[in-house]
């Protein structure tokens, strides 16, 4: 069964990831909405298809949506989500799985096949 | 658009020409490109037929019918086997990436290219041919090692060859800087620095992770289909795949690359299978190895054996004959010598009779028996044997005599001509199945992009072997280009031959104190070709990056003369090349001391 959970910022991204470590752990990390919308335009193309793909997942998954925070925010080059070891973050929307070296960067998010790609076991 | 009045019987008319032709042509007598459009099918060989549309009384009426049907009014108007070409244009870049070929074939398959292994080689030339508009599928399938090891999509380089075995270089580099750091000034607290094995096989395990999974997406972004299967020929235009599950596809396509490289071979001795690891095993080890033994004199052996004993383990190497067979051999002993003066055992002349486990576990303890050439028995215990006697093509079970592709019967290695091409036509070959070529990655690139550009563009150029470069990562690095010493001097005769050589000391060895007289240098030059260089010789830090360079100076001939009007780099150790004025021959003292 997936388990999405949304969450806000760093911290409580690594608490999640934390909390679910005994599961297949994957996040999306897209621009957090300011007024309901979104600042990223990838975002808004990679969303529904990511969405898409993990429904169709059926085993232990947790699926964490992960906002980055506003638009300034991000681009400070020195926001955790860029320097933590763990994630080194170079663009959103990226999709990954956590603790594996897969992970998918900008327009390579809306790809469906490579989305499922990712979402194999391996 | 509107059927135009006796249109009907227009169309029945041209489709009937266009079958019963294998070219058909719709043309007219004075146009410049219809003209070009016949020299051309001429200049191949092919016939065809030509309807000259201004020679008949319902010319432009066919025309306006080939219009409706083709959408193209102009002419030349070209039909290959029944399928609408074009123009001039279209034909001669039909032409020139092969396409027309296929069309003048007439045989439809699910692929213009299927390129079996996905190594270096092999994904260089799928990536490659993808460029030129042609439709390509890779197969990759990894036969787990006899101790269960297997690994992702990149081939032996990737995952159990170069990068791991570079990084663990870099490893016991590291261990060696942390000592001569010290006489810089680095003052460590903890005296007794210490490595963890389990730390830095995982990091170098994620990076081969990533790499595999920037392969498969590059391929899926590329659009080329990757297959996790293994394939066997079934006929010439056709393969059988058959995945990790069992589950069975057939592919047809009008040409096959073959790709699978090579895996280690165990001698066969009793034990060695069961209880002895390999480079396929090595790099993915999760525990330390303990107290070792590398079998064989290989360069994979001897940079094993050089990682490991830098590494902080007790590593022995047990040697049937000679170092590094087909390299420079004054080069390779003193490769030999330096890790001997190094903390590295060797057992030699001496060959692996059997393998006993006395202890399972992580590591286990083991038995080795061995022969010394004089007959005398010698036994000792490890914790782990690592065997790199060398390495076997896969083409066996395959299907490659099925389709008639002509292997050495000793070895298995593919016979193939300069072009890479087998003795199946429409089977190539790159890489390191390859007979009596290097067995080195960037080889197999190579080759493999320039027979990509071959078979489905105009190109011509083919893999030049001769003069490649290369490296081995023994804890001192040996670079070379061209001939060994005793290659050269067997080609042109010792009186010919005038070498040029030198040891050099790294500067930045001299604050540490480290031994003088080991980093090694030397030119082989023929005198009656202008003291042009065939061998370039260097023992030392960074061999790879000095050798590198020099490859263009040799591939273009540069002579000793050429090497000495060079301006060197100071302090470096690549500049010992512009600077060498002693010839062995003279027997002059090349030891240094100092800048």
């Amino acid at each position: 069964m997936v388990r999405q959970i949304v969450v806000e910022g760093f911290d409580n991204c690594m608490r999640t990831t934390e909390e679910n470590k005994n599961s297949n752990v994957y996040i999306l990390f897209s621009s957090s909405k300011v007024n309901g919308k979104s600042w990223c335009p990838d975002c808004v193309v990679a969303e529904p298809i990511v969405e898409e793909c993990i429904s169709k997942k059926s085993d232990d998954t947790v699926f964490i949506f992960c906002g980055v925070g506003d638009r300034e925010f991000w681009k400070n080059a020195s926001n955790p989500f860029r320097t933590d070891s763990r994630l080194k973050l170079k663009s959103v929307p990226t999709l990954l799985k956590w603790g594996k070296p897969k992970r998918l960067e900008e327009n390579q998010c809306a790809d469906k096949e490579l989305v499922a790609m990712l979402l194999e076991e391996d | 658009m509107p059927p135009i009045d006796g249109s009907d019987g227009l169309k029945a008319m041209i489709e009937d020409l266009v079958n019963k032709n294998r070219v058909m042509i719709f043309s007219k007598s004075a146009c410049p490109y219809c003209l070009k459009a016949k020299d051309l099918f001429k200049s191949i060989n092919v016939e065809y037929h030509a309807v000259e549309l201004d020679k008949l009384d319902n010319g432009p009426a066919i025309q306006d019918t080939l219009q409706a049907m083709t959408g193209q009014r102009t002419v030349p108007n070209t039909f290959i086997n029944g399928k609408h070409l074009g123009g001039y244009d279209s034909t001669l870049k039909a032409k020139e990436n092969k396409t027309l070929e296929v069309m003048l074939d007439g045989e439809s398959y699910d692929y213009d290219l299927v390129v079996i292994g996905g190594g270096s080689g092999g994904l260089a030339c799928a990536k490659e041919a993808v460029k030129h508009g042609v439709k390509v599928a890779c197969l990759d399938f990894v036969k787990p090692s006899p101790q269960g090891t297997t690994w992702g999509l990149g081939g032996t380089c990737v995952n159990v060859g170069c990068i791991p075995k570079k990084l663990m270089h870099q490893a016991s580099i590291l261990g060696h800087s942390i000592e001569d750091a010290k006489s810089y000034g680095w003052e460590l607290k903890d005296e007794k620095v210490k490595h963890n094995w389990e730390t830095m096989k995982n990091a170098i395990q994620d990076h081969i992770g990533s790499l595999n999974w920037n392969y498969r997406v590059e391929l899926r972004s590329k659009e080329v289909t990757y297959q996790n299967s293994y394939g066997e020929f079934i006929d010439k235009h056709k393969i059988k795949c058959t995945n990790k599950r069992g589950k069975v596809q057939e592919m047809t396509s009008r040409y096959f690359i073959l790709a699978m490289g090579g895996r280690p071979r165990y001698p066969d001795i009793p034990g060695c299978k069961e209880y002895c690891i390999t480079s396929d095993d090595l790099f993915s080890l999760p525990y330390a190895p303990g107290k070792t033994l590398c079998i064989g004199a290989s360069y994979v052996s001897l940079e094993c054996a050089g990682f490991l004993t830098s590494l902080g383990f007790d590593v022995t190497v047990m040697v049937r004959s000679i170092l590094l067979r087909g390299f420079d051999q004054q080069m390779a002993e003193e490769i030999g010598k330096y890790m001997a003066d190094h903390g590295t055992k060797f057992i030699r002349p001496c060959v692996p009779v059997k393998i006993e486990r006395l202890e399972e576990g992580q590591p286990g303890r083991y038995r080795v028996t061995g022969k010394m050439q004089d007959g005398t028995e010698v036994v000792d215990e490890y914790n782990t044997i690592v065997v790199a006697v060398g390495r076997d093509p896969c083409t066996k079970g395959i299907g490659l005599d099925t389709v008639g592709v002509d292997v050495d019967p000793k070895t298995g290695f593919v016979l193939a001509s300069d072009g890479e091409q087998t003795s199946c036509p429409n089977i190539y070959a790159i890489g390191d199945v390859l007979k009596g070529r290097p067995e080195l990655t960037p080889v197999a690139i190579q080759a493999g992009r320039l027979l990509a550009k071959r078979l489905f563009t105009s190109a011509t150029l083919k893999c030049d072997y001769v003069n490649v470069p290369t490296t081995v990562f023994t804890p001192l690095e040996y670079g070379a280009i061209g001939m060994p010493e005793e290659v050269a001097i067997d080609k042109f005769g010792q009186g010919d031959i005038e070498v040029y050589h030198s040891h050099f000391l790294p500067l930045e060895w001299t604050l540490p104190h480290r031994e003088e007289n080991v980093c090694y240098a030397k030119l082989i030059c023929v005198k009656s070709l202008k003291e042009k260089v065939i061998g370039l010789h260097v023992l030392g830090p960074n061999a790879g990056e000095i050798t590198q360079g020099f490859t263009i100076g040799i591939k273009l001939g540069a002579t000793k003369a050429d090497f000495d009007n060079a301006i060197g780099i100071h302090p470096t150790c690549a500049e010992i090349f512009t600077t060498m004025n002693i010839t062995k021959n003279s027997g002059v003292d090349i030891s240094v001391s100092g800048c």
